[in-house]
């Protein structure tokens, strides 16, 4: 993901709306590349001072709190993102807070970065890692959190040495579990795989495209006519699932395959996989004249 | 309703529900779940799976008001034998094969056939013809 602070023109950018957000009447469409720093330009002093001073300092811990309510309007604006997936907002400022609060512990101007080029990166990846830890636990019991993270792992390791998939019967005996336990694993998977912790980790890095997976496009592609109806549907789509369609269903790689291309679980890809053909039949069929 | 996929004999299994789109989940979690407990490996099941989906959708635009889809699996060992129909809307209708969507279903599944089977002149007119419009496929476990 790019930083937002590397965007120099913050038209419409929800990063730079992040920061300016609390401005009086801000308009969203209003080339005002200062906007951020000018919100912020009173810090600028005290971060100077906050980063000029020893660590031991007995003035630091004053400069540090300063920073820190200073920018809190940052933190509050990013945890307001994710609101949606179903953690109170408190929870998600307090944990965005402690993202800041590492910001402003870690940054150093020597980056050569300004710092909210450097804290924003740091609160998002503090917002993302508590989804990863915790977000499941809200709606899967721990043990089958525990569970699908174990199969998970296990499915890949063994579709590597095997060169497939695993059957249930193999990650059980891998896991020294029974099959039903895995079974009941994989159905915990299904169930709740929309709002896995995968997505929040994989949003935004849809940087995979099919040519630089394979070097060059694949001539011989048999169904041509049929990706050209495609193509338009297609373009819609995110790379990276169109990239995954496009591997499973025009050069025919298994998911497993796919998934160690791409660096990702073969779950992953299933979801992503599933997800994507629902997409693309709803869009067919708006696009058909009605009965 | 009983599969014993690991015994010798065959395990059958039907799903019926009505022809209505919020029920495809049912018919596609029964799907991953025959194919799991059958051990067909992961990559099968979940192609199965988006077989299944794929195949009800199809039939879904073509079945007759308050139709019910019926999803019928055969497990034999390392292959699932499923067969999706619905009363079809339009007498004469044919399954879908120009498509996205048959794309999608030949790569997903290892043998497949449109119901009702396409007639010949020795044979007359095909079984069931009228009354049934579907797709019928094999999904075999552990094929490259």
């Amino acid at each position: 993901m790019i930083p937002a602070a590397e965007h120099s023109a913050p038209s419409p950018d929800p990063s730079a709306a992040a920061v300016s957000e609390g401005a009086p009447a801000p308009d969203p469409h209003a080339p005002e590349p200062d906007a951020r720093d000018a919100e912020y330009a009173h810090l600028a002093g005290l971060l100077a001072e906050h980063a000029g001073l020893a660590a031991d300092d007995p003035r630091r811990s004053a400069t540090r709190d300063g920073l820190i309510t200073g920018y809190l309007p940052v933190a509050h604006h990013l945890a307001r993102r994710f609101v949606h997936r179903g953690v109170p907002l408190e929870d998600l400022v307090q944990v965005a807070t402690l993202g800041l609060i590492n910001a402003v512990d870690r940054y150093d101007p020597s980056f050569g970065r300004d710092f909210l080029a450097y804290a924003i990166p740091t609160i998002q990846g503090e917002l993302r890692r508590y989804f990863r830890d915790h977000s499941w636990s809200t709606r899967v019991p721990r043990r089958l959190k525990d569970l699908h993270v174990s199969i998970n792992r296990v499915t890949d390791e063994l579709a590597q040495s095997l060169g497939r998939a695993p059957r249930p019967s193999e990650i059980a005996a891998r896991l020294g579990i029974t099959v039903d336990e895995v079974l009941e694993g994989l159905e915990a998977t299904a169930s709740y795989a929309s709002q896995s912790l995968d997505e929040v980790l994989t949003e935004g890095e849809d940087q995979a495209t099919l040519a630089n997976l394979l070097g060059e496009r694949d001539s011989g592609l048999e169904l041509v006519e049929v990706h050209e109806t495609l193509r338009p549907l297609l373009e819609g789509l995110p790379a990276r699932e169109r990239t995954i369609l496009e591997l499973r269903f025009f050069h025919n790689m298994t998911q497993s395959k796919i998934a160690a291309q791409l660096g990702i679980s073969q779950m992953h890809v299933s979801r992503l996989l599933a997800q994507t053909l629902a997409t693309l039949r709803e869009r067919a069929r708006d696009a058909e004249p009605s009965p | 309703m009983t599969v014993t996929p690991t015994a010798d004999h065959n395990g059958h299994i039907e799903v019926r529900v009505d022809a209505k789109a919020w029920m495809l989940p049912f018919v596609r979690t029964m799907a991953a779940e025959v194919a799991a407990r059958a051990d067909f490996d992961l990559d099968a099941v979940a192609d199965l799976r988006m077989a299944v989906d794929e195949a009800c959708a199809t039939l879904l635009g073509d079945a007759v008001e308050d139709g019910q889809l019926c999803c019928g699996f055969a497990v034999d060992r390392d292959r699932i034998q499923v067969q999706v129909t619905v009363p079809p809307r339009r007498p004469g209708a044919r399954f879908d094969t120009t498509g996205f969507g048959w794309q999608v279903l030949r790569t997903l599944v290892d043998e497949i056939v449109t119901l009702p089977v396409e007639a010949t002149d020795a044979t007359g007119p095909p079984e069931g013809a009228g009354a049934v419009l579907g797709v019928r496929f094999v999904k075999k476990a552990l094929v490259p």
